[in-house]
């Protein structure tokens, strides 16, 4: 039943119905034309015989009467075979007629006396011929004239039979007209019909169309307005119901993917949100790390100025100690490579800044290597420790020079001037290595604080630990350097011992520290920087993830607009 | 019922009539001819004595027949009337009749056309052109075709005539028997001196007579008439001195009672109450102690066999008309031929019997004997 409920059907059921009532219309067209025919020819053949025969018999008897006159005025026997055939054939023309079936009783009547008539007439022309032929001629003239009054009664008789037999005709012409008439009443109620039919037929069509349509347009204007809500769509042919079913599958699919970028963009906003959060406190932290950094660079610069100063006490010792001065050589040496290992990984800090990422390497890095720095710390005690003992180990060896001096007498009076000054240097450079100690001292609290400080940022801003790192891997490259100057001063320490006195390399050990101190200074500013490069990275990751955050708002708002 | 009044006017019912009722009441058959006229009295009685015998032996199927006699009065507008009343009796099957070949021309078209037409059986119109004009005429007699030529033949061979003259009645039967003999006198060497028409209401055939006298006499003169006109034309002969031997048509059957004047007269028959076989004989006695001592004609003959042959198509087929009629064609082919007093009777497919040799009879003593048998 269903399987009909299509446009095709309808459309197929509707044309056939329609051919099948003009097939028949057609059919009883063309039956009703036959019959008419048929109808026609019958009526024209029976008015052609009666016509045919009513004229025949007039004509007959005329010439019978003709030839029979003609032989009473000179007989002769083809004037007489005249007579005869025209008798005969007017019998054979009664005959015909006698033998018409449309004929009444009326017509029939007065066939049956025009019949007698003609046999009358021809009885009555035989005796006048015979009465002729035997010469009597008054009595053949008396018994023509007999027959006049039959032949005039048979002529009337003749055209009266005619006349009805037009009549008839007439009559028939109207039956046929009135049975065309009723027949093509037929005709048009049938089409009449048929009309209706199809016109019934055209509207359900269109309203089995036009109605689906409408409600399928209305659905997808629905969709179009992002109204995803579930359609009914009722009853319809197979071809729409098909077209519905894709427009709710569709309805279903884009119901679903909405509903899945709507948790998406809430997902997206939520992370962008913590990014966010994440991100301030990273750049609270790298803030910190760089006023750590500017403490660190400003002590550095405190101890350069110190190592300087005691430079400038030593200058004066550089000559005579050659030993001293390629040790410093040396020691310059190393200032270069430390220098170049610090390039290096300032591009790495650069590099690691530039990727969030790594920040949180670095910081972890840096952390590690800030928590080493102030083990370090220690190492830069011993140090001073260190220079406190070359000090006290110059003030012993300028107070042996004095005693010296002393016993030279006159001779070694400038000496004991200089083995004092030499005295006093060596005060002065263990009032400097104090200082240092303090100066380390406070480092190493900033270093604690700064290592606190990220330690607790540590666990939300994992990505500065990169960068961390990579300051912590150059501060390495730094504790390395400083073992270098070490190893450098204690050579220096083994010369001095060695050559007793000899200051010049004092003084140039003084010098490396001095560079030393520099370097710590410029390490420094180069965690600063990198700080200062990871606190910029980190406002960009911030613009960022604000930028998200704004991307997935307008997400949700654009996913607002369906209605699911 | 409507009809009835109508009906009675044309109609004599005889005793056993018993009104126009049909369904399980009487089977009834027209039987239509000139009854009220001497022609017409043995075939009214030989149907009426085939009637009697058949319900006599338990009617048709358990039903009576029953006859509807109507009186033509041997005039054609008469006819004409009696078969549209026949016709128009649904009750009637079928109808007997009519006598003369005039009437039955004139009442063909009545009884094979309408609504319902019905077959009607003619025991003596002879006439050749009523050869196949209906599906519904049938006739136990043979045509003119048959007379005409036997007695041609006859006059030719046994009176050895070289000459004849006619005188026939000018209608359907005369002139289909003149035409015959002529034909067939001239094609065997005689030769036909006159064939002059003559008419119940003509007063006198002497004109005609003393013509034929005046060219020299015949050897022959055949009188294709009905037995009155041919009384009148004996008469007059017999005023002219005129002694012409005289041969006649199945026509003139019955002048044998006319007296002196019909004595030697041949006539040419179908059928002649002494032509023998058991059935004619039974037939001829039976209708001689129903008659008082009467013979029946050919035309009783031919009634009788055509109520029997109606009553046997009756029985198998049903009283219903198209039914018997279609049963009347096929007798001969479909169905047996009936065996009647005339003889074998089988239809060919334009209603005829077969052609029968007509057998030469002649008036002795008042009585039609068999002067050459076939």
């Amino acid at each position: 039943m269903t399987g009909f409920n299509t446009i095709r059907w309808r459309v197929i059921g509707g044309l056939g119905v329609l051919l099948a009532g003009l097939a028949t219309a057609a059919l009883i067209g063309v039956g009703i034309l036959g019959e008419m025919r048929g109808a026609v020819v019958q009526e024209l053949d029976a008015l052609r015989l009666s016509t045919e025969i009513g004229s025949g018999l007039v004509t007959t008897a005329f010439d019978e009467i003709r030839a029979a006159e003609q032989y009473l005025s000179t007989p002769g026997s083809g004037i007489r075979l005249q007579f005869q055939a025209a008798a005969d054939a007017a019998f054979q023309y009664h005959r015909r007629l006698e033998q018409l079936g449309a004929l009444t009783v009326e017509d029939r009547m007065a066939v049956s006396r025009i019949k007698q008539l003609q046999a009358i007439i021809q009885v009555d022309y035989a005796l006048a011929h015979a009465l002729r032929d035997l010469g009597r001629d008054a009595e053949a003239f008396a018994q023509s004239r007999a027959a006049r009054a039959p032949a005039t009664e048979l002529i009337s008789l003749v055209r009266a039979v005619s006349g009805r037999q037009a009549e008839r005709a007439g009559q028939a012409s109207q039956r046929l007209a009135a049975l065309a008439a009723r027949r093509e009443l037929l005709l048009f109620v049938l089409l009449g019909f048929m009309v209706t039919i199809g016109t019934v037929l055209a509207l359900a069509t269109l309203r089995g169309v036009h109605g689906p349509l409408a409600r399928l347009v209305t659905a997808a204007e629905r969709f179009g307005a992002g109204d995803l809500r579930p359609v009914t769509t009722g009853r319809m042919p197979a071809e729409f119901a098909i077209l519905a079913d894709a427009m709710r599958g569709m309805a279903d699919r884009l119901r679903a993917i909405v509903g899945e970028v709507v948790g998406e963009a809430d997902r997206i906003a939520g992370s962008a949100s913590d990014l966010s959060t994440v991100s301030a406190e990273l750049a609270a932290s790298s803030g910190q790390i760089s006023t750590a950094m500017v403490d660190v660079s400003k002590g550095a610069e405190d101890q350069r100025g110190a190592v300087t100063e005691m430079g400038g006490g030593l200058d004066q010792l550089s000559k005579e100690t050659a030993e001293m001065s390629a040790a410093a050589e040396q020691v310059a040496q190393l200032g270069a490579e430390i220098r170049t290992v610090a390039d290096r990984h300032r591009a790495d800090i650069a590099a690691a800044g530039g990727v969030l990422l790594n920040v949180r390497e670095v910081v972890q890095t840096t952390s590690a290597q800030i928590i080493q720095l102030a083990q370090q710390g220690a190492a830069i005690d011993d140090f001073v420790d260190l220079i406190k003992r070359i000090s006290s180990q110059t003030n012993l060896l300028a107070l042996n020079a004095a005693i010296e001096a002393a016993r030279a007498g006159e001779h070694g009076r400038g000496f004991a001037v200089v083995a004092e000054e030499v005295r006093q240097l060596a005060d002065e450079s263990a009032r400097a290595a104090e200082e240092v100690a303090r100066t380390t001292g406070l480092i190493r609290e900033q270093v604690e604080e700064v290592t606190a400080t990220m330690a607790a940022g540590q666990a939300k801003v994992r990505g500065i630990e990169g960068v961390a790192e990579g300051a912590a891997r150059g501060l390495a490259e730094i504790v390395a350097a400083v073992e270098q100057v070490e190893q450098a001063a204690a050579r220096v320490t083994q010369a001095a011992q060695l050559n007793r006195g000899t200051t010049n390399r004092l003084k140039e050990r003084v010098r490396e520290v001095a560079a030393r101190s520099v370097s710590h200074a410029s390490s420094a500013g180069q965690v600063t920087t990198a700080a200062g490069q990871q606190g910029a990275a980190t406002q960009e990751m911030a613009a960022a993830t604000t930028g998200m955050l704004q991307a997935a708002e307008k997400l949700r708002e654009l996913v607002k607009g369906f209605r699911v | 019922m409507t009809r009835c009044p109508l009906l009675a006017g044309f109609v004599l019912a005889l005793a056993w009539t018993a009104g126009c009722g049909a369904g399980d009441g009487p089977i009834r058959i027209g039987v239509a001819g000139p009854f009220s006229e001497p022609r017409g009295v043995s075939m009214r009685q030989a149907a009426e004595l085939a009637a009697r015998e058949i319900n006599a032996r338990g009617g048709i199927g358990g039903r009576t027949l029953e006859l509807v006699f109507a009186d033509d009065s041997g005039k054609d507008a008469v006819a004409v009337r009696v078969a549209e009343a026949l016709v128009a009796d649904p009750s009637v099957v079928a109808v007997v009749g009519h006598l003369t070949s005039a009437a039955t021309a004139a009442t063909i078209g009545v009884y094979g056309s309408g609504d319902a037409p019905v077959a009607v059986i003619s025991p003596s119109a002879s006439d050749p052109d009523l050869t196949g004009v209906s599906p519904y005429f049938f006739r136990v007699c043979p045509t003119d075709q048959s007379h005409g030529p036997r007695l041609a033949q006859w006059a030719r061979q046994a009176l050895r005539a070289r000459t004849a003259g006619v005188i026939y009645v000018n209608d359907d039967y005369g002139r289909g028997v003149r035409r015959a003999f002529a034909a067939d006198f001239s094609r065997l060497g005689g030769t036909v001196l006159e064939e002059d028409p003559t008419l119940p209401a003509t007063p006198t055939v002497e004109p005609y007579l003393a013509r034929m006298q005046q060219r020299g006499g015949l050897d022959v003169l055949l009188l294709a008439t009905e037995v009155g006109l041919a009384e009148r034309a004996l008469g007059e002969m017999a005023r002219l001195g005129l002694a012409w031997p005289v041969i006649g048509g199945d026509a003139l059957v019955g002048i044998e009672r006319s007296g002196a004047l019909a004595e030697g007269i041949r006539v040419s028959a179908a059928y002649l109450p002494d032509g023998g076989g058991a059935r004619n004989e039974a037939f001829v006695d039976a209708y001689g102690r129903a008659f008082r001592g009467q013979r029946p004609d050919h035309r009783g003959a031919g009634a009788y066999d055509i109520v029997g042959l109606l009553a046997l198509a009756l029985r198998d087929a049903g009283p219903d008309r198209r039914a018997v009629r279609d049963y009347l064609a096929g007798v001969g082919t479909e169905h047996p031929p009936f065996e009647g007093v005339t003889g074998s009777i089988a239809f060919d497919e334009r209603g005829d019997v077969a052609a029968r040799t007509a057998v030469i009879g002649v008036v002795r003593s008042g009585r039609l004997v068999i002067e050459a048998a076939p």
